[in-house]
């Protein structure tokens, strides 16, 4: 009591806030680093500037909203009425400097954030172009592009319910096989509707508009097996149009190409088909869809029960 | 020359309230008075709550396990299609012009609405579309399935290939609900610049009064563009027209500007009356005026303008080209800055003042909360790379019912209280409502946080079955909802057992300022008829010695005899 | 706080009037529903400029000299609509009904035109991006000339009802309002399909 009451009242006011505003500091910079745990592995030269910058914003966001809540917290504890006690709060109607400096201090942020932001969306644009394409009146031609002659080409065909990968070899595949550590280009095209190209341990999704072709290019940076899933709503068996992409070492990859080569081409992965199947033989029950497409002819059909990270 | 026993003054009981017909039946006819329509918008909304709710506690529960074994994956699509649509055109719609109905002609002094007639006939309309849209689950093939953007090519396939087909009735009654809205929003718009009591200029209306007029005038500018683009996908898919359609020259990504330009400011037509009901709410249950009254009035319409410029951030993975990407990044965070200054405004409100928790409080507390974080997921899906890895995952599933559902029904459930005495004449049972609130808030929280982490990890939307790694947080999600489905039983009960023998309400049980609070409980039809009052300041001063009307004692006993 | 606190007491209720609005409304309406052509203007210049295949098989352009007729006559029908409620202003009755008439039969032209052109175009609404966009840009106008045209009849079998003109001219305003908004909409149209080709 003494205590207090020989310090200024502002003067604690400011030690209180300073003191929460660094606590608050702190639990943001722990649930920031925290934050990369909640994503799926880094698998791609994308994959860290995304995580970095949603590392950054949930650190913002933490602050932001623990600094609230906080007060909330606070004033659901100190500034309750006891019961039956009808009176006023203190009549404070508003205060200028207060509401220039909190549309200002957000103002900010939001300037940061769109800075930064804005910044590794021009780093994802070189490490992976985009350039979209209309189907009628132009194709894409790598091969013409000294820059883009080092790297692996290959097109991405999206199918209601199916996918199949196009390499420049001339076979097929129903997994995506990627050589690490290389820029790879895909040509995306649809045969129907609207699909998405996403791979989560990649952090990229792109849509697959029919009608166009889009070119993308990206450079896968671990082994492993990771998952692709179509991302944009695409009909009855949207969510069993998904698919392994495999990232293995330079050799394997070339294994694996001289391999499949040879190989007959064959059914591909049609989950969607399968389904559809036994939909029919029950009798067909359940609600109108239009039928999948038949499965593409693939030189290498995958094993699609192999296990996946991220 | 009938012969009559009795005296026509005891056939004809005398009726509380002057010029309607004191019994439930006026709630099931063609009425006029903003009052009647009001409630009916609520009660027609919250049994579409109650469908909508159902369908979520059906998706949740296909989604408990990881593969699609409780419906085939069509019926799965439906169920969500619909449920969505429920949700936005069935209940949230209709319910905030039950409570725009209710509040702004005596929220303004005014007897009722501009256009009683045109009123009722957009009420009206809602049964009517609603109906619409429920029989297409009936036709052959089932109802609409393409997810509530309906974007094309999906949309305008028509696997059947009738002409009376799920898709179609939705978009008749997307149509018809446009019709019933703009109709609304006209009413709303005149009453509100035409029909204010003397001395109510724009800056001494109730905050209520501005997000109603900000969000009114955003359906005015966008739902003629969804409008539009709604009817190119009829022809589309009924008469075999190519706007949309890639095979015949042309363009899908068209139809989802059209679809944006609309449904993101729509977004905010929701969520501004429900900023309105905080507005009103945290002043008078901190007995404190409302902190720098200006800035939260203008800021409503900053959120107005931002919003029709912000479309393209649903469409940051169609391929757009990055300046386009990097523009409507920027614009979309912007709106944290209103918003934000609405927000701190709200919490300053409440600062150092003498809370009183009761369920309307708690409601929007609660929401408060969950607002807060709901944006800020908001602000990482506008941050462009970011929503690269999580758009069209469970991340924007969870951001978007963060605020659909834990901030804006909570608004609704906290407006609902607070007015339910003034309209009603009757209180509510505190403590059914105190359940009423800890089951919802602990329902919702378990619903939607553990999905974010669903999303961050890959899982998209829209999926019917998914890998396993998913299941766990599908599993906290289901049984939230399930919660929820529970946490309506408590609310039912008290509303309905208030109504019909609650304890009868004083005019001002809250003891609260605003033009509604000096009528007596509830309003007779026309306001205050011919006797409105003069105001003189906003409704916001208390513990100021600021008269709010003139001769405020007059409207005071006035009040007390009549109710 | 200049008031004194016996200016403050004094009681006198306001009364708010809720006629009137209705030209307020009208005009709100009318805001809005310019955003529906403004829409479909939108996707008409989109497709354009984008659509790989623009004409119909067989179309190479699309015939200006017949629709320029039609435009001149509805364009005019907005200076002649105006003479009819100078008309009603002044109380001439017979002048008002018979101008307003003029208009009417100005626009069913149109609507006849319009017609004529359809029946002799050799593409439809199934026809492509363009067949589609001429079909939905002209029929959604002519829709809104129609709408207009029965507007009118109503409000000229309303003149015959004694007293009818007693509480203001609000219905003539509005659909006055409404045709030259018509208008406005079919030069941009006009301008759109027939100009840039
Ligand atoms: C109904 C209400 C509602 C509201 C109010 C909002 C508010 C916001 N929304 Fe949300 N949103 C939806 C409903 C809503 N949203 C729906 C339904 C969808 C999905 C539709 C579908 O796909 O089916 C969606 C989807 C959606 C997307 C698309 C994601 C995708 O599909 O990939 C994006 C991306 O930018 C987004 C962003 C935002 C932002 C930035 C806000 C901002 O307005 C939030 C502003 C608020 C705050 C930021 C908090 C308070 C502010 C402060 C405390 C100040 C300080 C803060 C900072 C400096 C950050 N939303
Ligand atoms: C207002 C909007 C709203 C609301 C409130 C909700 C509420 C809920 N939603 Fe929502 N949802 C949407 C709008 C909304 N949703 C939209 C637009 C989509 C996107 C669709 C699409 O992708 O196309 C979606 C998608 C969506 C999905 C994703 C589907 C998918 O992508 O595959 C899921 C899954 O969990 C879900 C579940 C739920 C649940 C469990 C609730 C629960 O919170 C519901 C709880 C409510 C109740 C249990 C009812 C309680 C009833 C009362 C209190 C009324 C009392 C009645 C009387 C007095 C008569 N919803
Ligand atoms: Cu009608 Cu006053
Ligand atoms: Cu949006």
């Amino acid at each position: 009591m003494n205590l207090k009451d020989n310090i200024n009242p502002k003067i604690s006011l400011i030690i209180g806030i300073s003191f929460a505003v660094f606590i608050d500091l702190v639990l943001s910079k722990l649930m920031a680093s925290w934050s990369y745990s909640w994503l799926p592995v880094q698998a791609s030269k994308a994959a860290p500037y995304v995580d970095n910058l949603f590392a950054f914003e949930t650190g913002i966001g933490t602050f932001i909203f623990l600094g609230c809540s906080g007060v909330i917290g606070w004033v659901l504890l100190f500034n309750r009425a006891p019961k039956y006690d009808e009176s006023y709060g203190e009549p404070f109607e508003g205060n200028v400097k207060l509401e220039i400096v909190w549309t200002l201090v957000p103002l900010f942020l939001v300037i940061a954030i769109a800075i930064y932001s804005t910044k590794v969306n021009t780093t994802l644009q070189n490490l992976g172009e985009k350039t979209k394409y209309d189907s009628q009146k132009e194709l894409p031609t790598y091969l013409d592009n000294n820059e883009a002659s080092a790297g692996t080409f290959i097109d991405v065909i999206s199918r209601q319910w199916s996918w199949e990968f196009k390499y420049p070899e001339g076979f097929s595949s129903s997994e995506l096989h990627l050589p690490i550590n290389e820029k790879v280009y895909f040509r995306l095209i649809s045969k129907d509707v609207i699909h998405g190209f996403y791979i989560p341990a990649f952090r990229l999704k792109q849509d697959i508009i029919p009608g166009s072709i889009i070119s993308y290019s990206l450079t896968p940076t671990r082994k492993g097996i990771y998952r692709l899933r179509d991302s944009m709503f695409s009909g009855a068996y949207f969510s069993q149009n998904q698919t392994n992409v495999i990232v293995e070492s330079k050799d394997a990859y070339q294994e694996w190409i001289n391999k499949t080569v040879k190989k007959v081409p064959v059914d591909g992965l049609n989950q969607a088909g399968f389904l559809y199947k036994k939909r029919l033989e029950k009798g067909d029950k359940g609600w109108a869809t239009i039928s999948p497409s038949p499965s593409p002819q693939v030189n290498d059909p995958g094993n699609p029960d192999s296990a996946h990270e991220g | 020359m009938t012969i009559t026993n009795y005296d026509e003054r005891i056939i004809k009981v005398n009726q509380p309230v002057p010029g309607a017909p004191n019994n439930w039946r006026r709630f099931f006819g063609f009425n006029t008075d903003a009052k009647v329509i009001g409630i009916q918008y609520i009660v027609t909304a919250l049994i579409f709550l109650l469908l909508g709710g159902l369908l979520g506690m059906l998706i949740r529960g296909e989604l408990i396990t990881p593969p699609s074994d409780l419906f085939d994956p069509t019926v799965y699509n439906g169920l969500y299609t619909m449920h969505g649509t429920v949700m936005l055109f069935l209940f949230l719609f209709p319910i905030l012009s039950g409570l725009t109905n209710l509040l702004v002609p005596p929220m303004i002094g005014a007897p009722d609405m501009a256009f009683p007639k045109l009123n009722a006939l957009a009420f009206w309309l809602v049964p009517v579309f609603s109906i619409v849209l429920l029989t297409s689950f009936f036709v052959p093939g089932g109802p609409a399935s393409s997810g509530w953007w309906s974007y094309p090519p999906v949309s305008i396939q028509n696997p059947l290939g009738h002409f009376l087909n799920g898709q179609m009735l939705w978009i008749v009654a997307i149509g018809l609900s446009g019709v019933s809205s703009i109709m609304g929003a006209i009413n709303f718009v005149t009453t509100i610049i035409t029909m204010r009591a003397p001395g109510m200029g724009f800056f001494k209306m109730p905050i209520f009064i501005w997000t109603v007029l900000a969000a009114q005038i955003l359906q005015l500018l966008g739902l003629p563009a969804l409008t539009g683009g709604a009817i190119m996908l009829f022809f589309d898919l009924n008469f075999g027209t190519s706007f949309f359609n890639p095979e015949t020259g042309g363009d899908p990504v068209l139809f989802q500007h059209f679809f944006w330009f609309y449904s993101h400011p729509a977004v905010y037509v929701m969520v501004l009356p429900v900023f309105g009901i905080f507005s009103e709410l945290f002043p008078t249950y901190s007995r404190k005026p409302l902190f720098g009254y200006k800035f939260v009035a203008v800021a409503s319409f900053g959120i107005t303008i931002l919003s029709l410029v912000v479309w393209v951030h649903h469409m940051f993975y169609t391929g757009t080209p990055m300046w386009m990407r990097n523009l409507f990044m920027f614009t979309t965070m912007l709106i944290a800055v209103p918003t934000g200054v609405k927000v701190f405004a709200w919490i300053a409100t409440l600062w150092g003042g003498n809370l009183r928790l009761n369920t309307p409080m708690l409601f929007c507390l609660g929401g408060l909360f969950n607002f807060i974080f709901g944006g800020i997921t908001g602000v990482m899906l506008a941050t462009v790379p970011i929503d690269i890895h999580v758009g069209n995952t469970y991340f924007v599933v969870a951001h978007f019912h963060y605020i659909i559902f834990n901030t804006i029904a909570f608004g609704i459930f906290a407006g609902i209280y607070h007015w339910f005495p003034k309209f009603t004449g009757r209180m509510f049972y505190e403590g059914l409502g105190k359940v009423h609130f800890t089951l919802t808030f602990i329902g919702a929280t378990l619903n939607w946080l553990p999905l974010h982490w669903a999303g961050l990890l890959g899982m998209p939307r829209r999926v019917a079955s998914y890998d396993p790694e998913f299941a766990i947080w599908n599993v906290i999600a289901s049984i939230g909802a399930f919660m929820l489905g529970v946490a309506s039983i408590p609310f039912i009960l008290n509303m309905v057992s208030s109504w019909s023998r609650g304890k009868k309400s004083p005019p001002n049980p809250w003891d609260a300022i605003g033009l509604e609070w000096l009528l007596p409980s509830p309003p007779p039809h026309e306001n205050f008829e011919d006797d409105i009052p003069t105001v003189l300041n906003e409704p916001y001063n208390y513990g100021l010695n600021k008269p709010f009307v003139v001769d405020e004692e007059f409207y005071i006993s006035k009040a007390l005899n009549d109710s | 706080m200049t008031t004194t606190k016996s200016e403050v007491l004094l009681h006198t209720p306001g009364h708010v009037k809720h006629d009137g609005h209705n030209l307020t409304g009208f005009i709100i309406f009318l805001c809005s529903e310019s955003i529906i052509f403004f829409a479909f203007f939108v996707g008409y210049g989109v497709l354009k400029i984008t659509a790989p295949t623009w004409y119909p098989d067989g179309v190479s352009g699309i015939a200006v000299r017949e629709p320029l007729i039609n435009t001149i006559i509805l364009v005019s029908s907005s200076f002649v609509i105006y003479f009819a409620e100078r008309y009603l202003h002044k109380k001439n009755y017979w002048g008002f009904r018979i101008v307003w008439l003029v208009t009417m039969l100005m626009g069913s032209y149109f609507v006849y035109g319009q017609y004529v052109e359809w029946s002799e175009l050799t593409f439809s609404l199934s026809s492509g991006v363009f067949g589609s966009l001429f079909y939905l840009l002209t029929g959604f106008h002519g829709l809104h000339v129609i709408t207009g045209i029965l507007l009118m009849g109503l409000m000229l079998i309303r003149s015959f009802i004694p007293g009818n003109y007693d509480s203001g001219e609000m219905g003539v305003e509005s659909i006055s309002l409404f045709w030259h908004f018509v208008d406005v909409i079919w030069i941009i149209l006009f301008i759109l399909i027939y100009v840039w080709q």
